[in-house]
């Protein structure tokens, strides 16, 4: 651990250790701002709620310093800024959902650190894209299974196993992600040769399509089944863009578009649901006292804020129903106006910048692609959602990652960010930025095998 | 793969920037627009959770408050008003979603606690919890104020005291008015039906008809343009007009006539004192339009009223060319008949000005704020607003017009007690055109003590009602006046 070449390493830990204490530093502010504003008194549980942000900004921290130091340096940081951000103002909507969103950080952070830790060599992933694939599915079309999935807000996402309820789509899209990129890596040049002649055109074989047109397939399952507009989009979105990157063919972008734009018709045309969404898209005005209404909120919201916002606890983010969930942007927006609203976007390119540079700066295809499947999740999920919230797109209900309330959604979006950290640790050994020292795992196999050779020499004889 | 990496950057980036463009034209384009939209309550809502601050009169009498609602309530306050009706066109109303009106609107930020100071002095109270709201205080006299609504009764009119030397209002009445409490209710379906009840019901008592209202003054302009004759020098003290019953003016075949085609003429004491039309119609028209109006505009005619209420209307006398085609209603104007309006409040600014050396002072209903410890946040400053005649016109008018209370139209009913002289003119404006039912609007201006003036009074009766008919406006205006005066100079 004397190399020089830790110092990289070193330099990048403190730099995060610097930035994850600022990011504490203004959600404990912002906690007891929020209070001030709302009660005009100091937050009377001030002091455990210090303890368990510093429990959590120091044990992912250290994971990271642990398990991936040679990994990007503000990932970790603006993901808690972010999640604390959201955690301000959770608390701030409601007492109880404070405690329960408490929990699930602790979660989140768990699985970070465990994913971490059980995940040290990406290549590893490769390996299991099918089980990825078949997990992934499976999770994807848990919700439709009689008995075990229900509907809450209109959409048919949820499940119940026992005790517990969760969103399985959360993970889902982690998963395909992972089978995407493996699957990609491994076919991508047969994909884009195109050798399967109809007419002039040169198409890929329909085997290597398959994926593909089952990829879309989820898509309209995901829409038609469980009426989750967003993540349908999103599903959508992430594979044309793996697909894009990984063929380098603008053929793919154009057929995506075309089948999008297919689909988006067809919905439109045979979905209520769909119809109404546009309509509060375009006017939520004249549908004030109906579906309308949750937007209409959100504008007079941001309006309320104005630039600098009415101040943490002086506005009055409750009147926007869901404002803890899909409309927390919103509730944002008002009371730290445009400058925080502002703020979040800007979280939001960081963490995509940081994201894709990991993506670019890796020479493994799967590794490559996996960034940009992760980052692409994390970038356009909260831009549908944004742009939902502020009237750029329809409004499709999903989570803004690390800020919405959600015990599946902050989980995953952990495990999703330790996949990248740990990306990015990957191409840092590799690029010889850190050294590549051997992991837990390799070491204990090295030992397992250096006994066996003790014990019996005449084996390696055998071999070599 | 890289540069698709990199195009995707891009696109991602113009996403987001988009993201950014219409956050700034929601919160910063269409900000004032989302704030004034009728279905957006989030400020109203807000403002009827806060505290909000006392409004008081002078005297003490706290006629604006909020008291704590029950737990349970909707809202956590109600605003009540403790006097009913009496205080209505001042402390104006705070509703729930029909906005705010005169101290409850201009002030609002003192009564929350919003302004600057407060915030700043405030501080402390994020630590306490006590709340920062200021309370206003009034100029308003309760006695007087109670003393101008005992007198004018059920009738239409309006009774506004001033104080000459610094312009603040003692009393300001309007009659009809509404009970202030019935417009605070939180229901805000309730308040609606109240609201369109009281649009609709005649004499529009939404609108305080002592300053936001303008009628035809008759008589009592004769005032003005006395001091615009002999600031000008056209006329003095000694000044005669012949005995005549009508006066005919160019540009016409239709003569002016004296009240009852009455022959009236002799020295300027005595047709002011007995109200003569036709001296004062030449006066007008010798001195030509110019004159008139610039003279009319030394008075604040035709400019807004600098009152701290809002929406206060403004006087009206004409301009220089409709008079110079126009001479005969120049003459007209000249004894406050034909185009001429006066706003009650204004009137009783005339009176002071001629009670407070010919200068007259911005009329203000706010006397000072205080924060919640008591500590003043701001204090009006009386300031001077016109300066209409020279002292020594104002010294011949106030001698003119204790001759009306002594010999003239007033004499009937403006000796007050305790022998304190007062200072008058009446006036009587007839609406009606000849052969129509008389319908007339009875005024009186006046001021007391004549020698050190302490009070000046404006007394307005709407021509509403058959009672008032031409030269009954001394006696129907008058008592009003005494009475008010009486309760005011017994202090």
């Amino acid at each position: 651990m004397t190399d020089t070449k830790n110092v990289i390493a070193a330099r990048r830990r403190s730099t995060e250790f610097r930035l994850v204490l600022m990011a504490g530093i203004i959600t404990a502010v912002a906690y007891t701002l929020a209070s001030l504003g709302q009660n005009s008194v100091i937050p009377p549980r001030i002091l455990p709620f210090l303890a368990a942000l510093l429990l959590v900004l120091m044990s992912a921290h250290i994971g990271v310093r642990w398990l991936a130091h040679g990994a990007d340096s503000t990932l970790l940081p603006v993901a808690t800024l972010l999640n604390g951000i959201g955690y301000v103002m959770i608390a701030r909507l409601s007492e109880r959902l404070a405690g329960l969103q408490t929990t699930w950080t602790f979660v989140g952070v768990a699985a970070f650190v465990a994913v971490l830790f059980v995940i040290q060599r990406v290549n590893d992933l490769a390996r299991y894209k099918w089980t990825f694939f078949f997990f992934g599915a499976g999770l994807l079309l848990l919700p439709m299974v009689p008995g075990l999935g229900f509907s809450s807000g209109g959409a048919r996402i949820w499940v119940s196993i026992g005790p517990i309820n969760f969103q399985p789509g959360e993970f889902a899209k982690i998963a395909l992600a992972l089978f995407f990129a493996g699957y990609l890596a491994d076919n991508r040049e047969l994909i884009s040769a195109g050798t399967w002649k109809v007419g002039r055109f040169y198409l890929p074989e329909p085997r290597h399509l398959l994926p593909l047109l089952a990829a879309w397939g989820f898509s309209v399952v995901v829409m038609v089944g469980q009426k989750d507009l967003g993540s349908s989009l999103l599903f959508f979105t992430l594979f044309i863009v793996m697909v894009w990157v990984a063929t380098e063919k603008t053929s793919f972008l154009v057929i995506g578009l075309g089948l999008f734009v297919a689909g988006a018709t067809a919905a439109y045309f045979m979905f209520d649901h769909v119809q109404t969404r546009v309509a509060i898209w375009l006017d939520p005005w004249s549908r004030y006292q109906g579906k309308g209404y949750q937007i209409a909120q959100a504008m007079y919201a941001l309006g309320s804020g104005g630039v600098s916002g009415t101040g943490l606890g002086l506005g009055d983010p409750t009147r926007i129903p869901e404002a803890k969930n899909d409309f927390i942007f919103a509730a944002i927006g008002e009371e730290l106006g445009l400058f925080g609203a502002t703020a979040i976007l800007i979280a939001f390119l960081l963490m995509i910048g940081a994201g894709l540079r990991t993506a670019m700066r890796t020479t493994r295809p799967f590794e490559k692609l996996l960034a940009v499947g992760l980052t692409t999740i994390l970038g356009i999920q909260a831009f549908i959602i944004i742009g939902g919230v502020i009237r750029v797109v329809p409004l499709t209900g999903i989570t803004l990652p690390f800020v919405s309330y959600g015990g599946s959604s902050l989980v995953a979006n952990y495990v999703l960010l330790a996949l990248l950290i740990r990306v990015s640790d990957s191409s840092a050994r590799r690029l010889g930025e850190i050294p590549d020292t051997a992991t837990f795992s390799e070491r204990f196999a090295a030992r397992l095998a250096q006994r066996r050779i003790k014990k019996h020499p005449e084996e390696l004889e055998a071999m070599s | 793969m890289n540069q698709r990496i990199r195009r995707f950057a891009v696109v991602l980036i113009v996403l987001y920037v988009i993201l950014f463009a219409q956050l700034n034209f929601i919160q910063v384009g269409q900000k004032t627009t989302l704030d004034a939209d009728a279905r957006n309550t989030r400020q109203t809502v807000r403002d009827f959770n806060d505290p909000r601050g006392d409004i008081r009169t002078s005297d003490g009498v706290v006629i604006a408050t909020s008291v704590r609602n029950a737990a349970g309530s909707e809202f956590d306050w109600q605003r009540t008003y403790p006097e009913g009706d009496l205080y209505s066109a001042i402390t104006g109303y705070f509703t729930f979603g029909y906005g705010a009106t005169q101290i409850e609107k201009v002030q609002n930020d003192v009564l929350a606690g919003r302004t600057i100071e407060q915030q700043m002095k405030g501080f402390r109270s994020l630590f306490n919890g006590q709340d920062t709201t200021g309370t206003v205080e009034t100029t308003i006299d309760a006695d007087i104020q109670q003393a101008a609504k005992d007198a004018l009764g059920n009738r239409d009119g309006s009774v506004v005291v001033i104080e000459p030397a610094t312009g603040a209002v003692k009393a300001m009445w309007s009659w009809p008015t509404y009970d202030t409490n019935l417009v605070a209710v939180q229901d805000s379906k309730l308040a609606g039906d109240i609201f369109n009840y009281l649009d609709e019901v005649p004499g529009k008592p939404l609108l305080a008809n002592a300053y936001q209202e303008r009628y035809m003054p008759g008589s009592t302009f004769k005032v003005i343009t006395t001091a615009a004759a002999l600031d000008d020098g056209l006329i003095t003290r000694e000044s005669t007009w012949a005995d005549e019953s009508e006066f005919l003016p160019p540009q016409t075949i239709d003569p002016i006539q004296n009240y009852g085609n009455k022959v009236c003429g002799g020295d300027l004491p005595e047709v002011f004192r007995r109200s003569c039309n036709t001296p004062f119609a030449r006066t007008a028209i010798e001195l030509g339009p110019e004159k008139m109006v610039a003279a009319a505009e030394r008075f604040g005619i035709g400019q807004e009223i600098p009152f701290d209420l809002p929406r206060s209307a403004s006087s009206e006398f004409g301009d220089v060319e409709y008079f110079k085609q126009n001479l005969p209603l120049l003459g007209i104007g000249g004894f406050g008949q034909g185009n001429t309006q006066m706003v009650p409040l204004h009137m009783a600014m005339v009176a002071a000005s001629i009670a407070h050396g010919g200068v007259m002072m911005k009329p203000y209903v706010i006397g000072a704020t205080y924060d919640h410890d008591g500590g003043v946040l701001q204090r009006t400053v009386p300031t001077v607003w016109k300066t209409p005649m020279t002292p020594a016109t104002s010294t011949l008018l106030t001698e003119l017009m204790v001759g009306v209370v002594n010999e003239g139209t007033a004499k009937c009913c403006m000796h007050l007690a305790n022998g304190i002289q007062a200072a008058a003119k009446t006036g009587t404006a007839q609406l009606n055109a000849a052969g129509e039912p008389e319908r007339s609007h009875a005024w009186i201006i006046a001021f007391a003590p004549a020698e050190a003036p302490k009070y000046a009074i404006v007394v307005m009766l709407k021509g509403t009602t058959a009672e008032i008919s031409e030269g009954t406006g001394g006696t129907l205006a008058g008592p009003v006046a005494k009475k008010v005066l009486d309760v005011a100079l017994a202090q």
